[in-house]
């Protein structure tokens, strides 16, 4: 089986409606007729602003949700229920508090009866996150920037074909999210899997991916899609950079405007 | 202060050495003379009790002598031992008012019974009485703290288990819930000792009905607390496992348990202060052996110093029961922070 093909994402017109725990009669559409295609491999954003039902979507593929209408699948075969080949990143990191670090990040092949055979790849990953020093560290004792380099080589030590990454580094500071987002490409080239991250900030968008996806709330559409042609590791000044940045806002803030007018 | 490098750089010693520069000598006299009041105290304790003439007919032994002693030598010791060691300096410095004040009252009892009569026997007996009772009654005061702990254990563990199981059950499944809920609610409102006299009556023996009431006792406080444990854990942890491959019961033993430890614990240590309540009512009550039968034997016959003696006993045991457990949940709860 060839690894580099797997891990293709088909998100054919995707609807999901949510019952309203304070409505009796209304619903609540969080995506409305939402089609995707995402390559093996690719490195793909979806920015909006919250409430777009960005979150539903990555839930959706992780097998957590199940769309109302239309289907989701990997590599051809529509997605049922959780599977290891398709990793998640919380925006809390989530660890495990009363594991080590190492047990944290081994939990997934412990699971799968593969811990023997994997564990020197965890070893590897925590290296290449520099973070080997920590092993025997609890959660507690890691700063926040610490335990999201930790929550992404949880996900990735099973060797999952599409990582789904929610909002990451929505928590952390300035500094330590540009850090990481260095950390994110390298793991990308290293492990070669799908990346799918939903995150509002624009320019972690742009630095991180090959392809940004804008979505708009109320209900969450697809708007548009923009390529960014550019090699990595880009620079954040570069007139190329700040052109995507100011399309990609511009059609945020329309999109914003439009979404107000719709509801006065 | 050596200069190691570019940087300051200070050992702990030399932080405390810095900062304590400007103490004078005074004050650390002064300090060091509070840390020795114990001692003082006790030496003035040990000579009122030995040349203070008894009143009347009281008599005493040598037995106090010793107890007082020892503790006087282990004292000495520790404060001989803070000229070395910061940290026990620091443990005897804020432990000496409290010690003091202990000898003080140990005196004051000694002078109100043994040496003026003031308090009246049979209900007032001095220390040294006491202890002696204890020393004279040691091996049926030892029977009976086996037989005690023997009930308390198989009590408790009964209720432990029975309790992980509901509340665990519950936590985790709304269909053993809607079952377990309700009767906790109901039979947790009703203190379990109020069961002593149908189960007097109904029990095959004495020690299985006793045994009942403290499992029920503590299985009530350990399901709730498991099962909110459990029903509290974020959502996200469970979902983190399912992304890695694990399974429903990986899930419920790796991540639902672990999670709801420290709940848990709380259940658990709630539960042994209702066991030790329950124990020494039942033993009370009806079951004819172990410490609280003991106090009431030997009140009936009215041995008040046999009866504090084995009071001093139930409270040791209980410290002792409570400080393994104590021991167990932070060993257990390293992970948390402090």
């Amino acid at each position: 089986m060839d690894m580099s093909d797997n891990g293709r994402i088909e998100i054919e017109k995707v609807t999901k409606i949510f019952r309203r725990e304070d409505e009796d009669i209304e619903t609540l559409t969080a995506l409305e007729d939402v089609s995707l295609n995402i390559r093996s491999g690719e490195f793909v954003s979806i920015v909006g602003a919250s409430g777009c039902g960005k979150s539903t979507l990555l839930r959706i593929i992780a097998g957590l949700e199940t769309p109302t209408i239309g289907e989701v699948r990997k590599d051809g075969e529509t997605i049922k229920g959780t599977d290891e080949k398709r990793g998640l990143v919380f925006q809390d990191h989530s660890l495990y508090p009363w594991l080590s670090v190492w047990d944290n990040v081994t939990f997934g092949l412990k699971s799968l009866g593969r811990y023997k055979e994997k564990k020197e790849y965890a070893g590897q990953l925590l290296e290449m996150v520099g973070l080997s020093g920590f092993s025997k560290s609890y959660p507690s004792q890691l700063s926040g920037g610490m335990s999201q380099r930790i929550a992404l080589i949880r996900a990735l030590v099973t060797e999952p074909d599409v990582l789904l990454l929610d909002e990451p580094l929505g928590a952390l500071d300035a500094f330590t999210r540009m850090n990481i987002q260095d950390v994110l490409i390298d793991l990308w080239k290293e492990t070669k899997s799908t990346m799918l991250l939903i995150t509002h900030d624009v320019d972690e968008a742009i630095y991180l991916s090959q392809r940004v996806v804008v979505m708009t709330p109320r209900p969450g559409r697809i708007v548009d899609e923009f390529d960014i042609e550019m090699s990595y590791p880009r620079e954040r000044s570069h007139s190329q950079f700040v052109e995507y940045r100011n399309k990609i806002l511009k059609k945020l803030n329309y999109a914003h405007e439009q979404s107000i007018g719709y509801y006065i | 202060m050596k200069d190691r490098s570019d940087h300051i750089n200070l050992t702990t010693k030399e932080l405390n050495e810095l900062e304590r520069a400007d103490e004078s000598f005074a004050l650390r006299f002064k300090k060091r003379v509070i840390a020795a009041l114990p001692i003082v105290a006790a030496v003035l304790h040990l000579l009122e009790y030995n040349y203070y003439p008894n009143y009347r007919l009281n008599t005493c032994t040598e037995v106090y002598n010793r107890f007082i002693g020892i503790l006087l030598i282990a004292y000495a010791a520790a404060y001989i031992l803070s000229f070395f060691s910061a940290k026990v300096y620091g443990y005897i410095y804020h432990k000496a008012a409290f010690y003091t004040v202990l000898m003080l009252l140990l005196t004051a009892y000694d002078f109100a019974t043994l040496k003026t009569g003031k308090l009246a026997l049979p209900y007032f007996p001095w220390v040294d009485s006491i202890l002696n009772a204890m020393i004279d009654d040691r091996e049926k005061l030892f029977d009976c703290v086996v037989h005690s702990l023997v009930l308390l254990f198989n009590g408790y563990f009964k209720g432990v288990v029975a309790g992980l199981i509901c509340g665990i059950g519950a936590g985790w499944s709304r269909k053993i819930s809607y079952w377990v809920y309700p009767v906790a609610k109901v039979l947790g409102a009703i203190p379990s000792t109020t069961y002593m006299p149908i189960v007097v009556m109904v029990a095959a023996s004495l020690f299985q009905g006793a045994a009942f009431i403290i499992a029920l006792g503590v299985w009530f406080p350990v399901t709730l607390t498991s099962m909110t444990g459990v029903q509290a854990v974020r959502k996200h942890y469970y979902e983190a496992a399912e992304t890695l491959g694990t399974n429903k019961a990986g899930i419920l033993f790796r991540v639902a348990i672990p999670a709801a430890m420290p709940n848990i614990f709380a259940g658990l240590t709630q539960g042994m202060s209702v066991a030790c309540l329950t124990l020494v009512v039942a033993e009370m009550m009806g079951v004819e052996s172990g410490l609280g039968w003991y106090v009431n034997w030997q009140k009936s016959w009215a041995a008040f110093a046999k009866m504090y003696g084995a009071l001093i006993i139930i409270c040791i045991t209980f410290i002792i029961t409570n400080g393994v457990l104590n021991i167990i949940k932070k060993r257990v709860l390293r992970w948390q922070k402090d």
